[in-house]
């Protein structure tokens, strides 16, 4: 499959100020997360991905188009015909209605005029927006000016779209809504959806594949369910009886020892290739006895602390 | 952009208000030129009868005199000098929507994540300033040249002043060029619509009363510091006008204001390429 973004050392420094470090990236079309703390590089990415900003240096393709060059040049301007770009910040326009704020937007990406007001309508109604989209854009609730932002992403059917912190500032109704809205894109259009955000229940909710970014740089990839499959290695065990002749069997067969309370309670990492029944002829041999044997696998979350904390 | 814009902008009722204004000025323009005319065609006599007082018809158009209401070059430099007052506000609360907006609500990622360039968007911007410019002093200024030819005999007028008509399109073009590029400029920087008119009115009042008193105890140089005066000259210079004729004297050679209006221009542009961007520069 044709891969949707391919970066090959990709660095990007404002000044003396390294906002990308030696990205390498190679990402086939679906819904990506691309999660980090602020101040990851995360919008700076999104901005190379769009053509906004050139990498200082590496280089790397999107949708087939080379990246670099001025943020000014035919090349880029071609490569954001095909995406759609939801921008963090407010970016509404004050004093238009929604409905010419989208076909504003749909002008601005080469449709016209009546094309335009036409699928802003049509973008609109199918945000639930259509009641309010006479209304000034400045009047609308937090969740609609998202929803409007969004409505002005989608307005020119882009292939692919870039939704920055899409759920900032909403309540969570309204936060499960627009991640509906987007999972519902990208599954029930075909959209390729990229998510930059902090928050791991949006990456959860809506993304296949994540990207770890932290401190300007990469610190880990892959599909959700790889990555928390990665450490479905932990254990939390209870045990009564000889528990230092046990713990030294467990040490001694490369087991960690992750936690210890006090009062026979642990947590473990296995070796690959453990099995559960491991656990109880150690016990049987050490004359201790298991109380309590449960998976206790990382989660999204504490994968995510642990790869921005190294 | 500039349609939108256009949009945004006739939907604030002070725009209207300072196009009332704006009209004002014109209609006494207008007026007064036809008076001037009708006074001087009509009255066969040398003076005229007020409460019994006779007043020669040069003291009667003494105070139009000053405005050179006679179709010629000096008519249409003074109408759009006066007509600069009402313009300066105008393009303060343009800056302030049009632009302002865009940097004070984060706007700019909506524009420039399009296929387009900062260019265009500062363009689109210049082009909906340029065309408010235009109604508020060219166009008006066009409608007194016609009247002024209506007035004299319009069969030669015309053709004689057909240079003077050229001249009010390049005053208007040096206004829209220059202000436009100023007011995106000066908007990209305070964004808001109060310090906006307040960095306008030190540009076009405190440097002017500044320039001025310079500009007569030391040197006629320090009138250039006056973008205004500056932009009046380039304005003469497009409609023909005698150096010699210009009021009040002394002034700037004509150069030296071509020289002042395309520094000011071009300081806005290095500036603009600097400031519209999409990302902010971290330093």
């Amino acid at each position: 499959m044709q891969p949707l973004i391919e970066l090959n050392s990709v660095s990007r420094t404002f000044g003396p100020f390294t906002a990308l470090h030696e990205v390498t990236l190679s990402l086939p079309p679906g819904r990506i997360g691309l999660l980090g703390p602020n101040g990851a590089g995360k919008s700076t990415l999104l901005k190379i991905l769009m053509g906004l900003i050139p990498p200082s240096s590496g280089t790397g393709r999107v949708l087939d188009q080379e990246l670099g060059g001025d943020g000014d040049s035919e090349g880029n301007w071609r490569l954001r015909r095909l995406i759609g770009f939801m921008p963090e910040a407010d970016s509404l326009v004050p004093g238009l209605s929604g409905v010419e704020y989208v076909s504003l937007a749909g002008e601005l990406y080469g449709m016209p005029r009546r094309e335009a007001q036409r699928r802003a309508h049509e973008v609109l109604s199918y945000l639930e927006l259509e009641e309010a989209r006479y209304r000034q854009v400045q009047d609308y609730s937090a969740g609609m000016k998202q929803r409007a932002k969004l409505a002005q992403a989608i307005v020119h059917d882009p292939p692919v779209l870039l939704l920055d912190e899409p759920t900032s500032g909403l309540d969570p109704a309204g936060r499960d809504a627009m991640l509906r809205l987007v999972a519902s894109l990208a599954t029930d259009h075909g959209k390729s959806v990229i998510l930059s955000t902090h928050l791991l229940a949006d990456v959860e909710a809506v993304c296949e594949r994540v990207v770890i970014m932290a401190g300007g740089r990469v610190r880990g990839q892959g599909t959700v369910s790889e990555l928390c499959a990665r450490r479905q290695d932990r254990y939390r065990i209870r045990v009564q009886g000889e528990l230092p002749q046990f713990r030294s069997e467990l040490l001694a067969r490369e087991v960690k020892l992750l936690a210890d309370d006090g009062q026979g309670e642990w947590r473990v990492a296995v070796p690959p290739g453990w099995t559960n029944l491991a656990f109880f002829k150690l016990a049987e041999a050490s004359q201790a006895v298991i109380r309590l044997l449960v998976p206790d696998d990382e989660t999204l979350e504490e994968l995510f602390l642990r790869t921005v904390g190294t | 952009m500039a349609r939108v814009s256009i949009k945004l902008m006739i939907r604030r009722r002070l725009l209207w208000g300072l196009f009332a204004l704006g009209l004002l000025v014109f209609f006494f323009f207008f007026y007064a030129q036809y008076l001037v005319v009708w006074i001087t065609n009509q009255l066969a006599t040398e003076t005229v009868r007020f409460a019994g007082i006779p007043v020669t018809i040069g003291n009667l158009t003494k105070f139009f005199d000053k405005l050179a209401l006679n179709g010629t070059a000096h008519t249409f430099g003074n109408f759009i000098w006066y007509q600069g007052y009402v313009l300066v506000i105008l393009l303060a609360l343009a800056g302030s929507v049009l632009v302002g907006n865009d940097f004070f609500h984060g706007s700019l990622p909506f524009y420039l994540s399009k296929p387009i360039g900062r260019w265009h968007y500062v363009l689109g911007k210049c082009l909906a300033i340029g065309i408010f410019v235009n109604l508020l002093v060219t166009v008006p200024a066009i409608v007194l040249w016609v009247e002024a030819g209506l007035l004299y005999d319009w069969k030669t007028y015309y053709l004689d002043n057909l240079d003077l008509l050229l001249g009010v399109l390049g005053y208007g073009l040096v206004l829209t060029v220059t202000l436009s590029l100023l007011v995106v400029a000066t908007a990209v920087w305070v964004r808001r619509a109060v310090p906006m008119v307040m960095i306008w009115m030190g540009l076009f009042v405190f440097l002017r009363m500044l320039g001025d008193q310079l500009g007569r105890e030391v040197d006629p140089r320090w009138k250039l510091i006056d973008l205004w005066n500056s932009l009046y000259l380039c304005g003469l210079w497009c409609l023909g006008a005698e150096h010699a004729t210009i009021r009040p004297a002394p002034q700037p050679e004509f150069w030296e204001a071509w020289a002042m209006v395309g520094t000011v221009c071009g300081v806005c542009l290095i500036y603009l390429r600097r400031r519209v961007q999409a990302v902010e520069i971290i330093s």
